[in-house]
């Protein structure tokens, strides 16, 4: 029999299911939260003309926030913000380059040591190609995938800033856009190198991790005195503001960045052919003494599996309400001098004036990280059932409804410690600031927030019960269309049926207003009833595999 | 823990007497209160210790009279698709089944149904006279299970696995444990995600064999084990058999089924097409006879029960379905010089149930 020449899979069309396996993966989450990004700057923009809509509010505002190093050292230096343009930089730059820094680093490591953990990745080796290039054909994916977020943020964006009342010319939006996504490139390559070095991709997340808070640490430091601001070199977030997004558009300053990201694209590159596959350069300890002390059942299993990111989020959530307990004062005096915001913050429900209303807004923004910490929960009991691993303990004498049941426990308790740590984090940090507010009301303006995430958590567990493979998107696509709400409803006065579909939008800003019990109790109790639904379905169901 | 307080004493002082009863009743003991037996100088301390803690739990029911696996009618579908088709077996206590079939026939959706992972779409299945769908935990008290592919915690080490899979079970037999580990050659210090295939396997058969549990399941239970090890597995097979347990092993290593089982069933497409002893199936199916004769081969085609039969020159082979007698007679006739015949292997066998429209079953 005659092969025909395009039967036969060379090398090229290997590359090319591995490049396209890898872009088909990035991309969509990449779309996704280009929407996010997009919304943020169009939801911004929009604010800020609504808030400050004469030339002189907006002079009193950079007025007011001129020479406030907490601010700068928080979110970059401030430039022009009596402009929509470097109103909107300063104030969604940041959020997208946490979040873009972060998801760039988790999708490399997910693509390249996850596959590699799971054994995936042998599987392509084996194909017609090298350990070299199929890193670099995964590198490719990834770029598709930064091109999905970069697009997509855009096309929400140009329209946003090219109306008459923004004003934001469509080159600059283009180069703001283009330096924010930047970020994401530049932590996919860090990703990249990590998921050379680490054994496994918790590992490699681990050290990409730390590289993303070392960044920020130096770039806080740069900002928050003149005399240092030479450090922002030293930061790939420095190298983002020194680009002056869209406050002059410095292009030359993209140089370092592009340097930093072929550098590491070709060191793990070189990298990816010194080591065996599978085996990573900083190897982990492969052996130990038996430790014991949570494995004497099921539930302390679910324990010691969830420790680390109870640990870690309620590490963060001290130290977010530190940080934001620090400039309440510094933010006190800058809503003082605003009354479009205040105004702006009267909508979501706010009574009072000054520190307590940035404290207020505050508290929504740790009301959507608890929410996210919550969903991290959903992924992991799905992880749990996808890779077989809770066969291992169903095929013994534990009940489903107990393993359910306590993994809904410590998503309660995880619930409860955030808000409780922010809260009193916040007063321990408002207080040495002398901002005269009570270790009482903060601490209930913490549990305050905590309710959306119990219907986070009801929602998941009753959509891992029902739709096990759709329910980590589920939770993730309930914070997400509540975030979206609440963005839309805040700049609209009344109500709205829409708006009540957001748990989100059911939460007052205390202590910028007193906390509304009658509301959370109904939103735990949705989410509590939600998850006994969820519990009780997922015992009568088959076990889903990935 | 079944044993009275007098009765814990005894246990200790007759243990440290030398008596072997009396020292794996306290093991059993220890494994049940969670404690390594080896932290304690004596086995009276040991006993002495127990004595100290409330009781836990009256000693184990179980239903004497019932088999040890009873499926009526047991059926799942997905879709349009049958993965299982009214299943009706039965395996009494203390039998090894050799469960067979090709991939995709619903060998391990029956072993998944057993353990109540998922629901039937029809009928009900008993583990020791308990419905496993209504109280799958009382069923999982009796038995252990071995899949074919192991997902395990991977930054758990192998001790801690063991530990915790134990402790989850309950009763775990401690020194057996100890003697699995060494029989397996397993380092219980390596990390699970540090372990091979085989490595992982061979944790999972001593997580299930250390529990002395009444039923064992096994799902391809050697897949991945070296021949060494895969005798040690069979020597565990039998050594369970010899204590009475009931072993229920799936396998496509047919050598392994003919070596330890009792009986053996065959799955076709969801469908159970046989059950019995190899010797039972082996008479039902075709003896393969060789003749050398001399002289020319008679017409063999009119002769009952005579199929599937080769001439090369004065050399025939068939097959014989039912009496041999027409045959012998037949050849005979022309001289028999030399003739062989012999029972089918569980290979020929197997592949007489799946070879297609060639096998003559």
């Amino acid at each position: 029999m005659r092969i025909r020449r395009r039967d036969v899979y060379g090398e090229g069309r290997a590359a090319r299911a591995l490049t396209l396996n890898s872009a088909k993966r990035a991309l969509r989450p990449g779309v996704l939260w280009g929407l996010v990004f997009g919304a943020l700057v169009w939801s911004s923009a929009t604010t800020y003309v609504k808030a400050f809509p004469t030339r002189a509010s907006r002079l009193t505002l950079a007025a007011s926030m001129r020479g406030n190093s907490g601010f700068a050292a928080l979110f970059g230096p401030l430039r022009r913000v009596d402009t929509v343009a470097g109103y909107t930089a300063y104030k969604v730059g940041y959020t997208i380059i946490i979040i873009g820094a972060i998801w760039g680093l988790f999708i490399a490591t997910k693509l390249l040591r996850g596959e590699e953990e799971s054994g995936r990745w042998e599987l392509f080796l084996s194909g017609a190609t090298t350990r070299r290039h199929a890193t670099l054909q995964a590198c490719i994916g990834l770029l598709a995938g930064a091109t999905g977020v970069w697009l997509t943020t855009v096309i929400l964006a140009v329209p946003a800033g090219a109306t008459k009342s923004a004003g934001i010319a469509s080159s600059a939006m283009l180069f703001f856009v283009t330096a924010l996504v930047s970020v994401v490139v530049m932590f996919m390559a860090v990703g990249l190198l990590m998921s050379q070095l680490a054994t496994t991709r918790h590992d490699a997340n681990l050290f990409g991790g730390a590289v993303i808070a070392a960044a920020y640490v130096i770039r806080m430091v740069a900002d928050s005195d003149a005399s240092l601001s030479w450090l922002r070199w030293a930061s790939p977030f420095g190298w983002i503001e020194n680009t002056h997004l869209l406050t002059g558009s410095r292009g030359v300053a993209f140089l370092p960045i592009v340097w930093f990201v072929v550098i590491l694209v070709a060191v793990s590159y070189g990298l990816a052919s010194a080591r065996d596959a599978g085996a990573s350069l900083l190897a982990g300890r492969d052996t130990g003494k038996p430790h014991t002390l949570f494995l004497g059942s099921q539930a302390g299993l679910s324990v010691r599996l969830a420790r680390g990111a109870v640990i870690a989020w309620t590490t963060i959530f001290a130290a977010v309400g530190v940080v934001f307990g620090l400039v309440t004062v510094s933010a006190g005096r800058l809503l003082r001098a605003s009354p479009g915001m205040n105004r702006a913050f009267g909508r979501l429900g706010a009574v009072r004036q000054g520190a307590v209303i940035y404290l207020g807004a505050v508290f929504l923004i740790v009301a959507i990280l608890i929410a996210v910490a919550v969903a991290g929960q959903i992924s992991s009991i799905r992880s749990e059932e996808s890779t077989g691993h809770l066969d291992n303990l169903l095929v013994r004498p534990v009940r489903r409804s107990s393993w359910l049941l306590s993994r809904v426990v410590i998503g309660i308790v995880l619930i409860a410690l955030a808000g409780v740590v922010a809260g009193i984090a916040a007063w321990a940090g408002s207080a040495s600031q002398h901002a005269g507010l009570g270790l009482v009301e903060l601490l209930e303006a913490g549990i305050n927030v905590t309710p959306p995430a119990v219907v986070v958590l009801g929602v998941g567990v009753l959509a891992f019960a029902i739709v096990p493979r759709a329910a980590v998107m589920v939770a993730y696509g309930l914070i997400v269309w509540s975030f979206v709400v609440d963005l839309v409803a805040a700049l609209f006065n009344g109500n709205h049926w829409l708006k009540d579909t957001s748990p989100l939008s059911h939460v007052t800003p205390a202590p910028a207003a007193a906390p509304n019990w009658e509301s959370a109790a109904i939103l735990v109790l949705i989410g509590l009833a939600t998850c006994a639904i969820g519990v009780a379905i997922f015992s009568r169901r088959d076990l889903v595999s990935a | 823990m079944a044993k009275t307080t007098a009765t814990l004493a005894e246990l200790g002082r007759r243990a440290d007497a030398g008596d072997d009863g009396a020292m794996y009743a306290l093991i059993d003991v220890a494994a049940e209160l969670g404690v390594d037996p080896d932290d304690y100088k004596t086995w009276t301390a040991l006993a002495s210790f127990a004595e100290s803690r409330p009781k836990a739990k009256a000693p184990r029911r179980r239903a004497k009279a019932a088999p040890a696996i009873r499926t009526q009618g047991l059926s799942k579908s997905y879709g349009d698709t049958k993965a299982l088709v009214s299943l009706d077996l039965e395996v009494p206590k203390t039998e090894v089944l050799g469960y067979l079939g090709p991939n995709g026939a619903g060998k391990t959706t029956t072993i998944r149904l057993l353990l109540g992972l998922i629901k039937p779409t029809a009928g009900r299945s008993e583990i020791f006279g308990i419905d496993t769908q209504r109280d799958p935990v009382a069923a999982h008290k009796h038995t252990a299970f071995v899949p074919g592919e192991v997902s395990l915690w991977p930054s758990l080490t192998g001790a801690e696995t063991l530990h915790l899979l134990g402790r989850i079970h309950g009763e775990v037999d401690i020194a057996y444990r100890d003697e699995l580990v060494e029989r397996f050659d397993l380092d219980p210090s390596k990390k699970v995600r540090a372990y091979s295939k085989g490595n992982r396997q061979k944790l999972i058969l001593i997580a299930s064999l250390m529990t002395r549990a009444d039923l064992l399941l096994l799902d391809e239970p050697t897949a991945g084990l070296d021949p060494l090890m895969e005798r040690t597995f069979r020597e565990c097979v039998g050594e369970a058999k010899e204590r009475g347990q009931t072993v229920f092993l799936s396998s496509h290593i047919l050598s392994e089924v003919e070596a330890l089982c009792d009986r053996i069933a065959i799955l076709r497409a969801g469908e159970l097409v046989e059950v019995g002893t190899l010797e039972q199936m082996r008479h039902l199916t075709a003896l393969q006879v060789e003749a050398q004769l001399d002289g020319t081969v008679p017409d063999l085609s009119r002769i009952p029960g005579v199929h599937g039969f080769e001439v090369h020159g004065k050399t025939v082979r068939c097959q014989v379905t039912g009496p041999m007698e027409p045959l012998l007679r037949a050849l005979a006739k022309a001289g028999v010089h030399h003739m062989t015949s012999r029972e089918p292997s569980l290979e020929e066998l197997f592949l007489a149930h799946y070879g297609g429209s060639d096998a003559h079953p």
